[in-house]
């Protein structure tokens, strides 16, 4: 018994230029989809009374929950607040994070002396020092930012650092024989060869933020929509809460998104993904 | 960092057989210490003296130093004992350029950005870069792929982008390690033609690193045979063939003479670096 093994161009060879608009149709009809299907049996579940829909309100609620906070102007004021402060935490943040990152992933002495103390920094859950911020900085924006910019920091300082480790010597040998200084090291080699790997570092703090945020507003319960979350939860108008939810979600998602698109305008000599698995 | 600016031009030129000798390696040995284990004798002692403007190739079995002496040369890696005097003019920002076994080309800058970035760093303005790199974009075949990124290169390709690179900046001493290792047997010899040519026609000091014999052999003024590691020179081995030459040579009658005799010399050194890499009971 013999086989014979035949190779022929499939249909992406054929056709490629629809195969390959075809797959971009499918990828955002796929990445729609699945939060459709899940608000779906989300709406199901309420409308069969699987569970209570008194506290689990289906999202046909949450329209005229929405209505109302945007009528009273809340959920523009929360939004707006929360998206400032995850802004101005995360920048702060990632930028000291990117500098000592550098810095650190550049020396060895300073890595020598400062790694085990900021590891052991690393492991403090932040919000373990929010009394101490709002002493310092008392109530408001200010304590937010600062807390979220030291949890982004950790993230982002990490990240560089090791990618700027992980450099191949073979890179770096190269830009010293064509007698590269300290900084022509950093801006020829040592930057684009880390951009990848830092920006997985960046993604990743961008989600850790929104998280953050929510987590202050929560505990400090001011404004924002950590705040909204936490007061419908109290006063039980859960459609508040559940409102609060899917926004907070919206905007780590949309953020996370913006990084990734800020990193493929900086990486452009690098494929988009790489596909190849048996399938 | 910079080894390179702390290789002192040699005091006292004219003590090796030929003219002044560009390169001198006195005694020279490297080991290396890697965590949990021994020390590796990778090298040496080593002596040997490079003339100016020679065309020295080095062969050797694999894992016998080659790489660790051209490194040493370059100034990347400190010798453990003994010295490299290496005499540059001092008015050349890059006196020494290296082609790298593995490429050593940067895949976020385009084909371009890559031949110019000597240059760049070296300070040469915009429009005398321009017309450098073009020149051996043309050369290498390359004209065409400009503005391509590595990763969309051959190998062949990628290998002469790492060539150009070198050449552009038109250092005073080149050291390569098997640029053409990597290439098919077709494309290496239309790279050693064109090697050849550029040199013949603008002579430098060289250090070729390479595996193969004939390829020793058509290039190089002098070819210098290394012993199994830790590798010392066991064979020196001068070319007659005029210059300039072509590939005409390799059917030559003296060439395949001195090619088995190189391989006299090498081959008992060959088993014996395999020999001590197995694992004996
Ligand atoms: N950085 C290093 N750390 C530890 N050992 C090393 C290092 N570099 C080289 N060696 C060892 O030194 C020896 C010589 O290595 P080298 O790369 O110089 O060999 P080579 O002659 O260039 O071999 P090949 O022809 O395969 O390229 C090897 O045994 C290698 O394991
Ligand atoms: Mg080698």
């Amino acid at each position: 018994m013999s086989t014979v093994l035949t190779r022929r161009p499939g249909v992406a060879e054929l056709h490629p230029v629809r195969t390959r608009r075809r797959w971009s149709a499918t990828k955002i009809a796929l990445g729609i989809s699945v939060p459709v299907l899940f608000v779906a049996v989300w709406q199901l579940s309420a409308v069969l009374e699987w569970v209570d829909p008194f506290l689990y309100p289906p999202p046909s609620r949450l329209v005229p929950g929405i209505a109302a906070l945007w009528e009273d102007g809340r959920l523009v004021e929360a939004t707006v607040t929360s998206v400032r402060r995850v802004i101005l935490g995360y920048l702060l943040g990632a930028v000291t994070g990117l500098v000592v990152g550098f810095l650190m992933g550049m020396s060895r002495v300073l890595r020598a002396a400062f790694e085990p103390f900021s590891w052991a920094w690393y492991t403090v859950p932040k919000l373990a020092l929010l009394p101490i911020f709002l002493t310092i900085f008392g109530f408001g924006d200010t304590s937010v930012v600062v807390l979220i910019a030291m949890t982004v920091y950790f993230f982002v300082w990490i990240s560089v650092m090791s990618a700027v480790m992980a450099v191949p010597t073979g890179y770096r040998e190269a830009a010293l024989m064509l007698r590269a200084n300290r900084w022509e090291m950093f801006r020829h080699v040592l930057l684009p060869a880390a951009l990848p790997e830092i920006f997985v570092g960046l993604r990743i703090a961008a989600g850790v933020s929104v998280l953050m945020l929510v987590g202050i507003e929560f505990v400090i319960s001011d404004q924002g929509l950590g705040y909204l979350i936490e007061q419908g939860r109290t006063l039980l108008l859960l459609e508040q809460s559940y409102v609060g939810i899917v926004l907070v979600a919206a905007i780590g998602y949309l953020f996370a998104l913006l990084v990734k698109l800020v990193g493929r305008l900086f990486i452009r000599w690098a494929a988009d993904d790489n596909a190849i698995i048996p399938s | 960092m910079d080894h390179i600016g702390q290789l002192t031009p040699s005091g006292a030129p004219g003590e090796g057989p030929p003219a002044a000798p560009r390169i001198t390696v006195r005694e020279a040995s490297r080991s290396f210490v890697t965590t949990g284990r021994s020390a590796v004798h990778a090298l040496g002692p080593v002596d040997l003296s490079i003339g100016d403007d020679e065309f020295l190739c080095v062969v050797g079995p694999s894992g016998c130093g080659k790489s660790t002496l051209l490194k040493i040369i370059a100034g990347l890696l400190a010798p453990s004992a003994g010295e490299v005097a290496i005499e540059v003019s001092g008015d050349h920002r890059i006196p020494i350029a290296m082609v790298f076994q593995d490429y050593g080309i940067y895949p976020w800058k385009t084909v371009r950005a890559n031949v110019e970035l000597g240059l760049r760093l070296s300070g040469r303005p915009t429009a005398d870069r321009r017309e450098i790199v073009d020149d051996w974009l043309a050369r290498l075949g390359l004209t065409d792929f400009a503005d391509v990124y590595p990763g969309a290169l051959s190998g062949g390709m990628r290998q002469r982008v790492s060539i150009a690179r070198a050449l552009a900046i038109d250092p005073e001493v080149l050291l390569m390690d098997e640029p053409f290792a990597a290439l098919d047997a077709q494309l290496r010899e239309v790279l050693q033609d064109e090697l050849l040519a550029i040199w013949q026609a603008r002579r430098r000091t060289v250090v070729f690193v390479t595996h193969s014999l004939e390829e020793a052999l058509l290039l190089g003024d002098r070819v210098v045979v290394m012993s199994a590691r830790p590798g010392r020179v066991i064979a020196d081995i001068h070319v007659p063939f005029e210059r300039p030459r072509s590939s005409a040579i390799r059917t030559d009658a003296l060439f395949a003479k001195l090619r088995g005799e190189l391989w006299t010399s090498l081959h008992s050194e060959v088993v014996a670096q395999f020999d001590a890499g197995k694992d004996r009971p």
